[in-house]
């Protein structure tokens, strides 16, 4: 188990000392070896693109090529469209590829990639080789479902057309906290992951 | 890779001339994407232009207040053209067979194309010298227009059987477009003037009006304009052909496919829907509102229907150069009736905000 000794005999910012402390030797320890290296890039990847496109502001469109920015571009990067959601203010057209530029968008799913990422880079090392780097091996069970959580958040009520079901005003409400609650959640699995960790 | 339809980094910074061109409205109110992000302070007390009476509603307004409901996106989240520009030939993104809606008055003629509308929902435009609103709903399929005076329209975000919820950027008060009524504010229980606005394709109105202009993609807001994010209507797809409705319905009824397109038309004392497919096919129908015959010309042309009240009962016959009424041929839109206001809607959305209509099919 995590602690050395019993909870009760340390204070409260000892324990979250630990428990920071643990996480940050665990993610270390995953990220200095390239299995955990590749989860965190291919899975922060790919959820980031998924997070793009489940905004709609990444998709397939007409070939051709094109950038084209609005006027006050300042103004329209802060202005709020939805719950965690920002007017783009770019849009790039590659080829097929049209990915529509919100800052504000784009600098959260890089925060919620990253922190996906490093759920499953911890996991994915904790099942490869606990030994190793001293995780305990039930540290990922749990870190992949936020990411699916908050790639339904970042769909809003769309989403709904895909699945069949009718919009309510408790749903339309509950979209307007997974976001904040899949970060917290996010936040969460990798401290339990540190509070799984054996430190000498 | 096929041939581009985009024009190779053409527009970088051509948005600032449409911004800085555009930032006062024709009617002299300010407008324009540069205070995109204070359109919703604009509340000066300004009023929209209303109709002598108030049109018929099925409910009581505290009953329709009662079922306001978020659409998932904030006040002005669907942002509101508010400096359209307009272009001789149409858009790149658009092709013949798409659906625009098109407006004619006074001798000027726009096509507001459905692809361009539907992450907008409102366009604050003058047309012919008057200060109008172009409105679409895509959830309930209605396409609308409104005088609007010294004020402008905007997406207040928030729905009423699934029905595109207007706020004027005046009052503030709150109007569902397919009642043309307002249900919250300082105009409550007031309506709205109206204008035709006809659902067609773009073949076929720029065939009937070679003069018209079309609402360009240059509206001050970065889109993926190529994507619809409820379906298709060239070939219908998605929510546009599917049984399901987002919302609740505020009344359920099995008639019809709930998406099923009815021209619809209400007036002070009731409503009453065509069946537009039935229309097209059979040229002319009848129903009534209260005790008020009506009858319904198919436009060919246009693919569109016209109603009017006919107190008279006069009989009215398709012919091969349009309607005939006593020997005499006349245009599906110029019989010599009082022609009511009509749209082309969702059934289930009609029925829902007029359980009491006649529908006709």
């Amino acid at each position: 188990m995590s602690a050395d000794s019993p909870t009760d005999r340390v204070g409260v910012a000892p324990s979250i000392q630990r428990l920071v402390r643990n996480t940050v030797v665990a993610v270390s320890g995953a990220l200095s070896r390239r299995d955990g290296q590749a989860s965190l890039g291919v899975s922060g990847l790919a959820y980031y693109l998924l997070y793009l496109a489940g905004l709609g502001h990444l998709g397939f469109g007409p070939a051709g090529y094109e950038v084209s920015v609005v006027s006050n571009p300042l103004i329209h990067a802060f202005r709020q469209v939805g719950p965690f959601q920002w007017e783009p203010i770019a849009l790039v057209v590659v080829g097929q590829v049209e990915l529509l530029v919100a800052p504000l968008n784009m600098l959260l799913g890089a925060v919620l990639a990253s922190l996906v990422g490093l759920n499953l880079a911890v996991s994915v090392v904790a099942w490869r080789g606990p030994a190793a780097c001293r995780l305990g091996p039930g540290a990922g069970a749990v870190s992949g479902l936020p990411g699916l959580l908050s790639g339904v958040a970042c769909c809003g009520p769309t989403i709904l057309l895909v699945v069949g079901v009718q919009a309510s005003a408790g749903l339309l409400s509950l979209f307007q906290w997974l976001l904040p609650l899949t970060v917290v959640t996010l936040f969460g699995t990798l401290l339990w992951v540190g509070s799984r960790v054996e430190t000498p | 890779m096929g041939l581009s339809r985009r024009r190779f980094v053409a527009t970088v910074g051509a948005g600032a001339t449409l911004g800085s061109a555009g930032c006062v409205g024709n009617d002299g109110s300010t407008a324009g994407s540069s205070t995109a992000s204070t359109v919703t302070d604009r509340n000066d007390g300004s009023k929209p232009p209303t109709a002598d009476s108030r049109l018929h509603l099925d409910y009581e307004i505290e009953t329709l207040e009662e079922n306001i409901v978020s659409g998932g996106v904030r006040k002005d989240g669907i942002p509101a053209i508010d400096d359209p520009t307009f272009a001789d030939t149409p858009p790149e993104g658009l092709a013949p067979d798409d659906p625009v809606f098109g407006v004619a008055r006074d001798g000027e003629a726009k096509a507001y194309p459905q692809y361009i509308l539907v992450h907008h929902e409102i366009v604050n435009d003058t047309i012919a010298g008057d200060a109008v609103a172009v409105t679409y709903c895509p959830l309930t399929g209605t396409a609308q227009g409104f005088e609007r005076g010294p004020v402008e329209f905007g997406v207040s975000g928030r729905l009423v059987n699934s029905n595109l919820t207007m706020y004027d950027r005046g009052t503030d008060s709150w109007w569902p477009q397919m009642l043309a009524t307002a249900i919250t504010g300082p105009l409550t229980d007031e309506s709205l003037r109206e204008f035709r606005v006809t659902w067609t394709t773009w073949d076929r109105w720029s065939s009937a009006y070679p003069e018209t202009t079309a609402l360009t993609e240059d509206t001050g807001f970065q889109r993926r304009y190529g994507v619809d994010p409820y379906g298709q209507y060239n070939e219908k797809r998605g929510y546009y052909s599917s049984t399901r409705t987002l919302f609740e319905p505020l009344h359920g009824d099995s008639r019809a496919h709930p998406k099923a397109v009815v021209i619809g038309t209400r007036t002070e004392t009731g409503a009453l829907a065509f069946d537009k497919e039935a229309l097209l096919r059979q040229r002319v129908l009848t129903g009534r509102i209260d005790d008020t015959p009506y009858v319904a010309v198919a436009d060919t042309d246009l693919e569109t229907g016209y109603a009017y009240a006919n107190p008279e009962s006069l009989s009215v016959t398709a012919s091969d150069d349009g309607y005939t009424i006593g020997g005499t041929a006349y245009d599906a839109d110029s019989l010599p009736m009082d022609r009511a206001l009509s749209f082309d809607a969702m059934w289930f959305a009609w029925a829902g905000f007029y359980p009491e209509s006649a529908y006709v099919s």
